[in-house]
């Protein structure tokens, strides 16, 4: 039954799946031809020197890696365009597969057939995977075709793999508490509400913990501090980090079963 | 299990907050049976289908389905369940939310042809996609997806809402095939010509509550006509009481309750006196059990 849901929520969701995942690829392939060109590199180095420290925060970017070529494809996977376009299915997902069900009055159709509620939790989850590897591959994809057989010195397709699959862990635990906030829900609208309010207030979370001291301690409680792609260019995926994502995940999808399978449809 | 009657409930109840909406609902439907569930809209009809599908947890009681507890998934590949508020996805074509909610059920859709003839939706309506459905549409579907995969109990809420008289008909027919093939029937309505039609016991929900249960043709007999006659000249109401129960009256005007088998008697009398107008009509649905039933 839940290859049947799995099946349904990617009927339902396919076609904007198109779009954001060739605004990813074309975005990435982009940033490949801005970092080829020397002089927008120097600007950027120039402009990023003379910028406030409350801007670079905003970039969440380590401003001598960010300056070199190979930085300024990573700039590429912490850029907002990119964290939007994930988000937005992240989001979409979890909200529609549960309390969109429910709000829309076909959840009791799906309900009264011989399917588990963890099922439906569980396709959910899949679907929510799914389409997150399809976007971050459709990146990587868009900086492959930017570097493939013109190569930037200190910069190849292979390094982005491991940035690509940082924000795939982003998002596959930021959507596992949309999971959760769904399973709650009765209205997509109200599960699309508060996924979103978490994810931009512990996005707006690491950048004031970064850049007004007196909350830096507050820091680690954003999912955002977990994820920074110039260092995992310079030193791979940190250990700690895909700990955190996973257990956020684990935690988020533990409370989604147990809350939807005692709730009343 | 084998034995258990396809529908059980012992003291059902489901309470929202202070609100009681269902109260110690006691049923059986037995096996082959087509059950009316009847009662006014907010009675307690919905929430007691949603109940035995295990929709949402009973404040107290318990019920089963097929023999096993109404939250388990074990009973459902044999359930066709049409909701009250029919609902599809409306990018979905008709024939897409057919296949889909089949391959759900996890049983072969043996019906589906012969259900979309009898209640006339073509191959080129299920190829769109359901937002252009009318209401009608959406209900014809909501049956088929209901019985499609030939159900051992299905569960229908107020099924004939928004069709025409003439797929009533057909649905009324495929009722009775479903009954012939042993399938049982609950059916929920506040329709008491259709329960009437179709059922072979009904029960009477108000309120919450549980007033009756009985067969049909108990209740047939039982049912009660409203007489209103309009007078050209006064007359002595009180002169027309032994022939059933004055609703209200004037020297102008009566209204009264009458059983069937007093009509014909009524009409003689009135024929005697200087009858302006005439009016003989069923009553409503909560007037017909709450008299014989008080």
């Amino acid at each position: 039954m839940i290859g049947v849901l799995f099946r349904h929520h990617v009927r339902l969701h396919r076609v904007p799946l198109v779009p954001l995942a060739l605004g990813l690829a074309l975005f990435e392939w982009i940033m490949t031809v801005v970092a080829r060109e020397p002089s927008i590199s120097r600007f950027v180095g120039e402009a990023l020197r003379a910028a406030p420290p409350q801007f670079l925060a905003l970039l969440n970017q380590d401003i001598l890696a960010t300056v070199s070529p190979r930085g300024i494809i990573g700039v590429g996977y912490t850029h907002p365009f990119v964290l939007i376009m994930m988000a937005v299915w992240a989001v979409r997902v979890p909200s529609a597969a549960l309390a969109g069900e429910i709000g829309r009055g076909t959840m009791d159709i799906i309900a009264a057939r011989p399917v588990a509620r963890s099922a439906q939790v569980a396709a959910a989850l899949l679907a929510l995977v799914a389409g997150l590897t399809v976007l971050a591959g459709a990146a990587w994809l868009g900086t492959f075709a930017g570097l493939v057989g013109r190569p930037i010195e200190g910069a190849t397709a292979w390094h982005y793999l491991p940035v690509a699959g940082a924000m795939w862990l982003l998002f596959a635990s930021a959507g596992a508490v949309g999971i959760l906030v769904s399973a709650l829900a009765r209205e997509a609208g109200a599960a699309i509400a508060w996924t979103s309010g978490l994810m931009a207030g512990s996005y707006v979370l690491d950048y004031a913990a970064r850049v007004w001291p007196r909350i830096a301690s507050l820091r680690p409680l954003s999912l955002f501090r977990y994820y920074e792609p110039q260092q995992v260019l310079t030193a791979g995926l940190a250990r700690e980090d895909v700990i955190v994502f996973a257990a956020v995940a684990a935690i988020a999808l533990a409370l989604a079963f147990a809350a939807f399978s005692r709730r009343d449809l | 299990m084998a034995d258990a009657p396809p529908i059980r409930t012992r003291g059902l109840a489901k309470r929202y907050g202070r609100v009681v909406a269902l109260e110690d609902l006691s049923l059986d439907v037995e096996a082959g049976e087509v059950f009316g569930f009847l009662g006014p809209n907010g009675a307690g009809k919905t929430t007691t289908i949603r109940l035995l599908l295990g929709l949402i947890r009973p404040s107290g009681g318990e019920a089963t389905l097929l023999g096993r507890p109404a939250r388990s998934v074990a009973w459902r590949a044999d359930v066709g369940f049409l909701p009250g508020d029919m609902a599809f996805w409306p990018r979905l074509s008709g024939a897409e939310t057919l296949e889909f909610l089949a391959a759900l059920a996890g049983r072969p859709a043996s019906l589906r042809g012969s259900l979309l003839e009898r209640l006339g939706l073509a191959a080129a309506e299920l190829a769109r996609p359901v937002r252009t459905y009318s209401d009608g549409m959406k209900q014809k579907l909501g049956l088929v997806q209901a019985l499609q995969c030939a159900p051992r109990l299905a569960l229908l809420d107020e099924p004939t809402k928004g069709l025409d008289p003439l797929v009533q008909q057909a649905f009324y027919d495929i009722i009775a095939e479903l009954k012939a093939r042993g399938s049982t029937v609950f059916l929920s309505s506040h329709v008491l010509s259709e329960v009437e039609r179709v059922c072979d016991r009904v029960a009477m929900l108000r309120a919450g509550k549980l007033v009756s249960v009985g067969d049909v043709e108990t209740l047939r007999r039982a049912e009660q006509r409203r007489v209103t006659a309009d007078f050209g000249a006064d007359v002595d109401p009180a002169g027309l009481a032994h022939f059933g129960q004055l609703v209200s009256s004037s020297p102008r005007r009566v209204e009264m309750l009458v059983s069937q088998a007093q009509v014909p008697a009524l009409v003689a009398r009135l024929g005697m006196l200087p009858l302006a107008d005439l009016v003989i009509e069923r009553p409503t649905l909560e007037e017909a059990f709450l008299e014989h039933y008080r």
